[in-house]
């Protein structure tokens, strides 16, 4: 009976005061109630730890078991076994994870672009109370543009539309004066607008080519760009796919008499150009 | 007669180990098998495709499992690239403490409310609530020394890796 009143009394005394409020990366002194010697355990988010202690003194927990945000139960054994659960909270924000699409957008394009802003301590522990980040992005020639936007869950997200001219996009997300993360977007012309074309018969056939090919916003396509140039002549037709080359695609069609050639590249039509026989 | 007998005995051994073996499986799969329900309907900026959708709750019952596995045999095999990034970290290093120390942990009857709360527009980070409902319990050299009926609240994060999406954040909160 005795033995068995002592042991509910270790029981009973073996209890933990887990202080309140803790935030991740600091230190923590749980309060221990009896004495003798007991077994403290600690099992939380990477961590698991095990200690002798003494009942009655303080347990010093080091900032570095305690750098995980989450859920932890500290259980103390002496005899009987008394847990605990406790909550360690997020630091300030201090990191950006922040994710940018596309690594190019073609210009001119609505909602072409997007970025998603995540708040970290920094032990990297998801900052869920509401910051207010500020998302800022310019290009060479036009005022910057920013927007001021509260994470939600640890989380702020933008999209936008892409520039008229072509070339990088400096992209930021920043809390405050301390922490920025910069991204970069190539902006890219988009498709062909208009196309020209000119052409003359020369000993191998006949030469046509482009003038220089620009998207609707008066970028230069890039290089590679294909053009199909088609030469109607009686009852043939033939194509060729020539790539823009500074600007330009040319190609040589083979054809002795009369012909009608036109170029498309993508959904843009260039004019027809009318060519007599060879005489 | 004594050929007979040994036959007899080798059967019911056979028999009462199959027996055996069938229950342990049902039980071990029973604990180890996650219930998980998943709502989308209030994701945003994006929707959540049916598709993946699927995918995000059978990977993420897979993790779960996986995880409830890899605490209690304090073996990181079961894992497999599931959990990524601060998740992935902090599992392997819980994994390793508890080894050092002779510390297992139990979550057994899981089941898990998840919600979808965040959807990026490019599809490539989900960020979810769960509401996980558990019987949790930690051994100290096989010895129970805490035990529990927990309900605990998650926000996960998790993106699309090669063939399957990833635990990359596992936090655990007070409340939502």
């Amino acid at each position: 009976m005795l033995i068995l009143l002592g042991s509910i009394a270790m029981a009973q005394d073996a209890a933990l005061h887990i202080p309140s409020g803790l935030v991740a990366g600091n230190a923590a002194r749980i309060g221990t109630n009896g004495g003798g010697s007991a077994t403290f355990y600690l099992v939380g988010p990477g961590v698991s730890i095990k200690r002798d202690v003494e009942l009655g003194k303080e347990i010093s927990v080091a900032a570095k078991d305690l750098q995980a945000a989450g859920r932890y139960v500290a259980v103390i054994c002496s005899g009987n076994c008394t847990s605990q659960v406790f909550f360690v909270a997020p630091g300030k924000p201090v990191d950006l994870s922040f994710i940018v699409h596309p690594s190019r957008a073609p210009v001119a394009e609505n909602d072409a672009i997007s970025g998603v802003a995540l708040t970290f301590d920094e032990f990297r522990n998801l900052v869920l109370v509401p910051s207010t980040l500020q998302f800022q992005w310019s290009a060479k020639g036009s005022s910057p543009m920013s927007r001021s936007s509260q994470t939600r869950e640890g989380i702020a997200w933008f999209r936008t539309n892409s520039g008229k001219t072509a070339g990088p996009l400096q992209i930021s997300a920043a809390i405050g004066n301390d922490v920025t993360t910069r991204r970069v977007v190539q902006q890219v012309a988009s498709i062909p607008c208009n196309l020209r074309i000119k052409g003359q018969r020369t000993a191998k056939g006949i030469l046509v080519e482009t003038e220089p090919i620009r998207d609707c916003s008066g970028n230069p396509v890039p290089d590679g760009t294909v053009v199909t140039f088609t030469a109607r002549g009686g009852d043939h037709t033939s194509s060729v796919d020539a790539p823009v080359k500074q600007d330009i695609a040319r190609a040589t069609i083979l054809a002795s008499g009369p012909v009608t050639i036109s170029a498309a590249s993508g959904v843009a039509m260039g004019n027809e150009l009318r060519l007599g026989g060879m005489e | 007669m004594r050929t007979h007998i040994h036959i007899r005995t080798g059967c019911t051994a056979v028999l009462l180990a199959l027996i055996f073996g069938a229950l342990c499986f049902s039980v071990f799969a029973a604990d180890s098998s996650p219930h998980v329900t998943l709502n989308v309907s209030k994701a945003s900026p994006r929707q959540v495709e049916a598709l993946t959708q699927n995918a995000i709750l059978r990977d993420y019952k897979f993790a779960w499992a996986s995880m409830g596995v890899a605490l209690q045999t304090n073996s990181l095999s079961s894992v497999n690239g599931l959990f990524v990034g601060e998740a992935g970290a902090h599992l392997s290093a819980e994994v390793k403490n508890q080894q050092q120390n002779d510390v297992s942990s139990r979550y057994r009857n899981q089941s898990h409310k998840l919600e979808a709360v965040f959807y990026s527009p490019e599809g490539d980070i989900v960020e979810l609530h769960d509401t996980a409902e558990y019987d949790f319990e930690i051994l100290a050299s096989s010895k129970s020394i805490h035990s529990e009926h927990a309900v605990v609240h998650y926000i996960v994060l998790m993106t699309p890796g090669a063939d399957r999406w990833v635990v990359r954040h596992l936090q655990a909160v007070p409340q939502f």
